[in-house]
């Protein structure tokens, strides 16, 4: 087992995600066994345009500059693996898709002339071939490892499609929809951070995204069913990952309900 | 006495969070140029707040920044709960404050170790760090992963934890996990005893300075979720404020190289986080806590930002028994919230972030829904003071310094405040460019000592049209140029294709001087002069012209077919046609050159 070199690019963040590599304690310090990291800004390691095995990309593209920078990121990587909501699905910060944002920074900026911003945050995959996605919001360091693991065996890191309510079940949580009628997104949303806010007694948000053939339809409807309002089931999706295909479809078929009935 | 132009230029700032840049321009001696500027593109949270439910608030708000998320979830709720008129629990109210202890235990953490601890041992990253000093390393680490934990107890996890709710918490730990952390705490706290005397220890610089502190301020304890808005009376009469009344005294302004705003204090730039905290603070700290402050033998308060990394330590020995003391009366309660019934009207949350005041204020409708927010982080109110730091420390440092010491020092200063450039709600990457006209840089002496006179070539690139005549009317101003025309050795040309013509002209030369309209990442019309180490490392902004200079010169010099002794000079363009330069610019050019050729 050679090692790898590995490459931690950001781009418009919360910067959550790299700290699945800094929040690793004690680990942190084993990892230059296995990996060789040669660009890691937040970490030290400043090399931008080397060539490695694998550039982890956290952040959405969302400045003109961005689209430069992830072009010659990718022609330095063998393999280019988004981590987190941000560079797999635009974040939330894609929510400015939805809107004007030349008159949101008019809002916040006195001077908007000089803030350089695209209308739009999107995904990594919109300008660049990415070869794996780390879903959540945030990763955590399990997956990041995992993935490492995988490829330093020369195999595809694992992809989890099941549901969050699988996990609830495999964890013997009591279904939150059905007892308490909780609007919980569970049924919708990848697994892979074990059930946290249902085992808190909460409802899932769906912060790793959607996932796979998510029948996004029928649970919209059942929320209908539990009472929510249009323009809440449109915000239930369009959250996080509100960029993602079928969230992103589903939210802008309630909100135009939404409106349609406030006329 | 000739101009000594000396400008620094870093791309990325390493070990901050998020993407900064700094420009710094020094001319015979004195800065002429300083500015932090912030690229972190904006993300517009307090835009896409609005018509959120309340409840959707705390999880919005924590993805403003990773590494403080608690921070904003705790502004956030306590603006909302004092909308809505709610009285939260003392089990709730004891434990966010355990919470929030977490999140500055893993924090000042992390910043002290990964990244402010290897700029004052002298190394790169924690990793170089850690084979010479493991021991300070892993206690760094088992501390951070301490803090994560405690987040993690109350959160689920400890980036973008998912506890926290408008009235308290979802879900109270039970006493086991409770139990197990306790004595974990218990165990780490001459851990952080001896973690405050390894930063006293360490070399930090002598740099007194004049500022204001900042600080939220409470009656019976170190200030964490409560408080009123405090400074010392060092630039004005201290203020004592309730949070409400912030915007009275603080104002944000934009400024054009950054998008984060700008707070100032009545016109003058201020200090948030832990030094600041602590100078205006420490009579509140359990006399345990006070004791090994004094046992630091750094006096607080304290004029020198450097001691930040102590106060950071301080603050972190201060969480860790606070934490335990709280965690000792832990039992868990019936419910872990208070029901909360929306109210409309209008609130404020102030909380103190590991790096200092953070302000929310927030307008809510009778459904819970909001209609308003604004949020000012904490770098945002630090970064006048970072540049007003930079200036007197780069000048008590001295600025004939050479250009990677001032660039380290510069580096070092910014990360006292531990800038959390992420949290761009309306907000780095650090350019520092440094250009030192240097003699023997630019004065072709080598060749002077083989030829009695070195060949000088003046190569004006471009077409007749728009900027990009620019090289040559800069030629054409020279010609002209009565002194000039008694220099013999001196040959004027005209290019306008910039590869193999440029190659060609660049040959049987000892001294070039090209002249070109530049698309570099700076201001139009800037002057900008590249020697040859510099070219090969310059990285054009848009336009495709200034990109075929650059690759010929490259690729010249790689094929050794030409001087080494160049210089690229010109305008910048910024790549953006809709600008043209002034005659005034223009002349300070040619002067440039003409200096260049006299020398």
């Amino acid at each position: 087992m050679s090692k790898i070199s590995v490459s931690v690019h950001k781009f418009s963040s919360c910067d959550g995600c790299q700290l699945a590599f800094l929040n690793l304690g004690k680990d942190l310090l084993s990892l230059p066994e296995f990996i060789e990291i040669r660009h890691f800004a937040e970490a030290g390691p400043i090399d931008i345009e080397s060539s490695v095995d694998i550039a982890f990309v956290e952040g959405s593209i969302s400045t003109p500059d961005d689209l430069q920078r992830i072009k010659k990121i990718r022609e330095n990587s063998n393999y280019l693996i988004t981590i987190g909501a941000c560079a797999t699905s635009g974040g939330i910060q894609a929510l400015r898709n939805l809107a004007d944002t030349k008159s949101w920074i008019a809002n916040i900026y006195a001077k908007p002339e000089y803030i350089n911003s695209l209308d739009s945050s999107t995904a990594i995959s919109d300008h660049a071939k990415v070869d794996f996605e780390l879903w959540g919001c945030p990763i955590n360091s399990q997956q990041l490892l995992s993935a490492i693991r995988s490829l330093l065996f020369g195999v595809a890191p694992l992809k989890d499609s099941s549901k969050v309510c699988m996990e609830c079940k495999r964890r013997n949580i009591v279904c939150l929809m059905v007892t308490k009628g909780v609007p919980c997104m569970g049924p919708v949303t990848q697994a892979g951070c074990a059930a946290l806010c249902p085992s808190f007694g909460r409802d899932c948000y769906a912060c790793y995204g959607p996932g796979e053939n998510a029948n996004t339809t029928a649970l919209a409807n059942r929320f209908a069913g539990l009472g929510l309002m249009p323009e809440e089931i449109a915000q239930r999706f369009l959250f996080i990952n509100n960029n993602a295909g079928s969230f992103k479809q589903e939210g802008l078929r309630w909100k135009a309900q939404s409106i349609t009935k406030s006329k | 006495m000739p101009n000594k132009t000396i400008k620094i230029n870093v791309p990325v700032l390493a070990r901050v969070e998020g993407e900064g840049a700094l420009d710094l321009e020094i001319i015979n001696d004195q800065i002429t140029d300083l500015k932090l500027r912030i690229y972190e593109p904006p993300r517009f949270f307090e835009q896409f707040l609005l018509e959120r439910s309340y409840q959707d608030v705390p999880d919005m708000v924590a993805r403003i920044c990773g590494i403080c998320p608690v921070a904003y979830q705790m502004s956030a709720v306590h603006a909302i709960e004092s909308i809505f008129q709610v009285k939260i629990t003392p089990w709730i109210r004891a434990m966010r404050r355990v919470m929030y202890c977490g999140e500055w235990l893993q924090s000042h953490s992390l910043h002290i170790h990964m990244l402010a601890a290897p700029d004052f041992l002298g190394f790169n990253s924690i990793l170089e760090m850690s084979k010479e000093y493991s021991h300070e390393v892993s206690r760094g680490l088992a501390l951070q992963t301490l803090g994560n934990d405690l987040i993690s107890l109350f959160g689920g996890r400890s980036v973008h934890p998912v506890g926290v709710r408008t009235g308290g918490f979802f879900h109270a730990p039970s006493q086991k996990t409770v139990d197990a952390i306790r004595k974990r705490l218990e165990e780490a706290q001459y851990e952080t005893e001896e973690l405050v005397r390894w930063t006293a220890s360490l070399d930090l610089p002598d740099d007194q300075q004049q500022f204001t502190s900042v600080s939220l301020r409470h009656p019976d304890e170190y200030p964490l979720n409560e408080g009123r808005i405090v400074s010392d009376a060092i630039q004005g009469p201290g203020l004592d404020l309730d949070i409400s009344e912030y915007d009275k005294h603080f104002v944000e302004q934009h400024i054009p190289h950054s998008t984060a705003l700008h707070s100032l204090l009545d016109g003058k730039p201020y200090l948030v986080g832990p030094l600041a905290r602590l100078n205006l603070n420490s009579d509140k700290l359990p006399a345990y806590v006070q004791s090994i402050m004094e046992s630091s033998g750094i006096q607080f308060p304290s004029n020198n930002m450097f001691h930040s990394i102590v106060a950071r330590a301080i603050e972190v020995n201060y969480v860790v028994s606070e934490a335990l003391q709280l965690l000792n009366q832990y039992k868990k309660p019936d419910s872990p919230y208070v029901e909360c019934k929306p109210k409309s009207g209008i609130g404020f949350g102030c909380t103190e972030a590991p790096r200092g005041l953070l302000w929310h204020q927030y307008e809510m409708d009778s459904q819970g829904k909001v209609k308003k927010a604004r949020i000012v982080p904490p770098t945002s109110q630090n970064q006048a003071r970072i540049e007003q730091d930079l200036r007197q420390s780069l000048i008590t440092l001295g600025l004939n310094q050479k250009e990677q010491t001032l660039r380290l020092h510069a580096e070092k200063v910014i990360r006292n405040y531990d800038p959390c450039i992420s949290c761009a709600t309306h907000f780095l990457r650090l350019d520092i460019k440094h250009y030192q006209e240097k003699e023997e840089i630019i004065n072709p002496n080598n060749a002077q000592q083989n030829n009695a006179v070195p060949r000088i070539k003046i190569i004006g690139v471009g077409s007749h049209h728009g900027n990009d005549k620019l090289g040559f009317e800069t030629l054409q101003l020279l010609k002209d140029d009565k002194q000039l025309a008694n220099y013999t050795n001196v040959n004027y040309v005209s290019i306008t294709s910039p590869g193999t013509q440029l190659m060609d002209a660049l040959k049987e030369t000892d001294y070039a001087i090209i002249i070109d309209a530049i698309a570099a990442h700076d201001e139009p019309g800037k002057l900008i002069k590249l020697e040859a180490s510099q070219i090969t490392a310059f990285k054009p902004a848009l336009s495709s012209h200034g990109l075929g200079v650059i690759e010929a010169i490259k690729l010249g010099l790689a094929l050794k077919q030409i001087p080494h002794n160049i210089v690229l000079i010109g305008l910048n363009t910024d790549g953006n046609s809709d600008w043209t330069y002034t005659e005034t610019q223009l002349q300070r050019l040619v002067n440039a050159v003409r200096q260049l050729i006299i020398r």
